[in-house]
């Protein structure tokens, strides 16, 4: 076998140029997501006690499988996977809170309106 | 040597499509979460209560619709894509709860206000009532006063009329006393007084000074009593001659009448008449009788003066 500077430039440039578009075009050595893993976690707390699995169980039960499913990605390496996964399950999991602080919003609301109503009729019948 | 230059942009070309697959002309979640973010942010709500919110959704359908038209994979900008998408609805739901609390804090004002209306009505309420109940209680009280001052008048009223009667009862009481006093007698033409022949010497029409006396109480009793009227009438015996008889009988009444006269009895409440032998209340026959029959008869009227005729 020749040393490798006995092949043309052209060669080593082509063999490094495949090698870059296969590093940076599909990524296959990303770190773990640990932080993400920490930030959906912290997520779906907040979403569980804003009361998400009554006000938007849809949305929850969605974040939880997919942080299931995340961790499960984590355990094979598949990184990237579970990144996306995990950002995916924050998404869910913040709708989630916000149903849930939304509906209760609204519930406060019209409770309010109803008090409000009560209050007034009161009056008048008072006046009467 | 021209075909060995080749090779390495042919396996360039080659890794490029294989490893990151063809390019999609479209990516119908991408089309999804474009059309929420379109909804959103043409929903002034959204817009202005959820704003960072947006901005957030806004950043990650870039992010995607970048990844869609550098061709990368479907997975890839399915991810990004339902990203942007959750994030939008996070948008409208943040939009919803502001609108919601901001819907809280204006009825809190609102109720405030309903109650401050509902307390002052309450004020105003207990302050007419209150001013009804006084209005009441001065009425009741006018008429308390009013009533005490008719049950006034009527004791008072009572006790003048008590004090009429008294009074009549006492003038009644005072007059039967004078009268008795006089010796009066009661008689169908009125009380009747008799003066005895004492008052007279035989055949002589003089008042005696002890007559005079007598009649003296006949006067008092006259001047107490203006309303009453008397008759002075004058009576003698059947001795004699009766046309002399008639003539004495009348002197005697009228010197009853001129003794009265003479104590300040007006003169048209006394009137005499002389009877001379008639009329005649005892026997004739017997001195004693005679004595009787001598005398001179005073009648009393009632209040209105009146006398009847003989």
């Amino acid at each position: 076998m020749n040393n490798i500077s006995s092949y043309p430039w052209y060669r080593v440039a082509g063999a490094i140029g495949c090698a870059a578009v296969f590093i940076t075009g599909c990524a296959t050595n990303l770190p773990p997501p640990t932080e993400q893993l920490a930030v959906t976690k912290s997520a779906l707390d907040n979403a569980v006690s804003a009361g998400g699995n009554e006000f938007a169980a849809v949305e929850m039960r969605a974040a939880q499988e997919k942080l299931e499913r995340a961790n499960q990605a984590v355990a094979k390496e598949d990184y990237l996977t579970a990144r996306r996964l995990a950002e995916e399950a924050q998404a869910d999991a913040r709708l989630a809170e916000k149903k849930a602080d939304s509906a209760k919003a609204q519930k406060a609301a019209v409770a309010m309106q109803d008090d409000i109503r009560v209050l007034r009729e009161e009056i008048n019948r008072k006046t009467k | 040597m021209k075909n060995h230059r080749l090779i390495p942009i042919t396996l360039i070309a080659a890794a490029v499509l294989a490893g990151c697959s063809s390019l999609p002309a479209s990516n119908s979640l991408l089309d999804q979460a474009r059309s929420d973010y379109n909804t959103a942010q043409a929903n002034p709500q959204v817009a202005t209560l959820a704003a960072g919110e947006l901005k957030q959704a806004s950043e990650s359908l870039d992010k995607a619709n970048n990844a869609l038209s550098k061709g990368e994979k479907s997975d890839t900008v399915d991810h990004l894509a339902y990203v942007a998408k959750q994030q939008t609805a996070i948008a409208q739901e943040t939009a919803k709860q502001k609108a919601a609390e901001l819907a809280v804090a204006n009825a809190n004002a609102e109720r405030d206000k309903v109650r401050l209306a509902a307390r002052t009505q309450e004020a105003d309420v207990a302050q007419r009532s209150a001013e009804v109940s006084q209005r009441e209680a001065e009425k009741s009280q006018r008429q308390a006063v009013a009533e005490r001052q008719v049950a006034n008048a009527a004791l008072v009223d009572a006790q003048s009329a008590r004090q009429q009667t008294q009074d009549a009862e006492a003038r009644s009481r005072d007059l039967e006393a004078q009268l008795k006093d006089l010796q009066a007698k009661k008689t169908d033409r009125g009380m009747l007084i008799t003066l005895g022949d004492v008052l007279f010497d035989t055949n002589h029409a003089q008042l005696k000074s002890g007559g005079l006396r007598n009649l003296q109480k006949l006067g008092d009793f006259l001047k107490r009593y203006p309303q009453r009227t008397v008759m002075i009438e004058g009576f003698t015996d059947s001795t004699g001659g009766n046309i002399r008889n008639m003539e004495l009988s009348d002197q005697r009444a009228a010197s009853v009448r001129t003794a009265m006269l003479d104590m300040g009895i007006a003169s048209e409440r006394i009137t005499s008449r002389g009877y001379g032998e008639s009329y005649p209340v005892a026997d004739n026959k017997t001195s004693a009788g005679r004595q009787l029959n001598r005398r001179v008869e005073i009648i009393i009227s009632d209040d209105g003066g009146k006398i009847a005729p003989r």
